[in-house]
């Protein structure tokens, strides 16, 4: 027993478990610690667009309960009522290596319709060029919301390209596509 | 043995900065220099990991077996890194946002496996503790001002701030990131070439003094030599060939040799 405990090998597997198991304990109280709810990422997304703290309703929130609105090419999360405006949390499907892009899009009231006001990155999966991605990409979308889908195909009506990037942009686009047909689905209502 | 904390600092800081003269860490430091801001907060998390780790490994340096020692030290930085990952997260989203992926890149940052395995794993907790404690200084420095050299120029603000509106695209792309960084170590190497060899130039001058002195009087002991009329009259001497030997510059230094 003396001479298993003494070999080089098992000392080894010891000291690594050790720390390993240290280090584990340490960053489970640490993250305890330093826990963001989700409230509170909320009410950050809020200020990122507003530019200050908002009071908010919640209209769909799927990590409290409600089923995610979820499409072929992506999914409504979490919809929030701002003063009159609607945000959406929504992620897109079928980016690079089939990852996705997750985007806060604001729409505000226009007339008898909507209007997207604001689009804004929230998170990304797997995208590697998520920097080609730029202001002009998500001013792109800034326009009324009608049945017409956005594309990144050139030369369509609600074409946004990105050249070097297609499938991250691609995952944009549908996670906007998502609040289109939501609209869109909601005015047919 | 007594840490000299004044060499660590300068080795830390100036003669083996990691930036400019190791040219270590070269990811983030292209990457993340195109705000000042954005090099502080690298620049800080990174001399956060490093003092910690360093103390860790300096602590654990004769308990952790020689063949295991990178998978026990990558862990231990890993440890770190993810500590500044949840805090800046929790109080910083910005800057958490800005240093992205660059972020958890840090476990394998060059400088901190180095300093792990050339100086926490052989001294003492002190001295590592100083040693990541400059290290992570001269790396910052050199972040934050390269950052804002690129902020300046690339965007015409600093920290956010406008200056003018005058700016050139060019120092915010990536070709602009390369040249800058060579820049600075350009700089960085002729000023501190013009320092060695000033310094190189000074000691030739008390060198050449003191062999003259011992050459005058070699029986004499150093306070009876100093009394000695001839000797000083030979100090003069020294020193005024030493002067003109100094500003001859290469010549002065051959002759050392």
């Amino acid at each position: 027993m003396k001479k298993f405990f003494s070999n080089d090998w098992v000392k080894c597997i010891a000291v690594l478990l050790i720390i390993a198991l240290v280090s584990g304990g340490l960053l489970t109280v640490l993250n305890d610690l330093f826990y963001v709810s989700s409230e509170e990422r909320t009410g950050r997304a809020i200020k990122k667009i507003y530019g200050e703290e908002k009071e908010y309703t919640v209209v769909l929130d799927s990590e409290n309960g409600d089923d995610a609105v979820e499409y072929d090419f992506g999914k409504i999360e979490k919809i929030y009522a701002v003063e009159n405006d609607t945000l959406f949390r929504t992620t897109g499907y079928n980016g690079y290596k089939n990852g996705t892009v997750t985007l806060w899009v604001k729409t505000v009231k226009d007339g008898d319709g909507y209007k997207i006001d604001k689009v804004i990155l929230e998170s990304y999966d797997k995208q590697t060029l998520m920097s080609k991605l730029d202001k002009a990409y998500y001013d792109g979308f800034l326009k009324d919301v009608t049945d017409t889908y956005y594309t990144v195909d050139a030369g369509g009506e609600n074409s946004n390209p990105v050249t070097g990037a297609t499938r991250s942009a691609t995952a944009g686009v549908n996670a906007v596509n998502c609040v289109v047909k939501y609209l869109n689905e909601k005015a047919g209502e | 043995m007594k840490t000299n904390v004044k060499k660590i600092a300068k080795d830390g800081l100036l003669s083996s900065n990691p930036t400019l003269k190791l040219v270590l860490g070269t990811c983030p430091t292209l990457a993340l220099t195109t705000m000042a801001f954005n090099g502080i907060g690298m620049g800080l998390a990174v001399t956060f990991v490093l003092i910690c780790s360093n103390v860790i490994i300096s602590l654990l340096r004769k308990v952790i077996p020689d063949k295991v020692r990178i998978p026990a030290f990558v862990l231990i930085i890993a440890t770190f890194v993810t500590i500044v990952r949840l805090a800046l997260d929790y109080a910083m989203p910005e800057l958490y946002e800005s240093l992205g992926l660059y972020l958890p890149l840090i476990v394998v940052n060059c400088i901190i496996l180095a300093r792990a395995e050339s100086f926490a794993s052989k001294n003492g907790i002190f001295a590592s503790a100083c040693d990541g404690l400059f290290t992570g200084l001269g790396f910052t420095a050199a972040l934050t001002l390269m950052g804002a050299f690129r902020e300046i120029l690339g965007s015409g603000k600093i920290f956010g701030f406008k200056l003018w509106n005058f700016s050139i695209d060019f120092f915010g792309s990536s070709a602009g990131a390369f040249f800058t960084y060579a820049l600075f170590i350009a700089a960085f190497n002729a000023l501190s070439n013009a320092v060695a060899k000033k310094k190189r130039a000074a000691e030739y001058k008390a060198a050449f003094a003191a062999e003259l002195i011992s050459d005058c009087c070699a029986e004499a002991r150093p306070v009876e030599c100093a009394a000695c009329g001839d000797v000083k009259e030979g100090v003069k001497k020294a020193a005024n060939g030493a002067d003109k030997k100094a500003s001859d510059g290469e010549k002065t230094e051959t002759e050392i040799k």
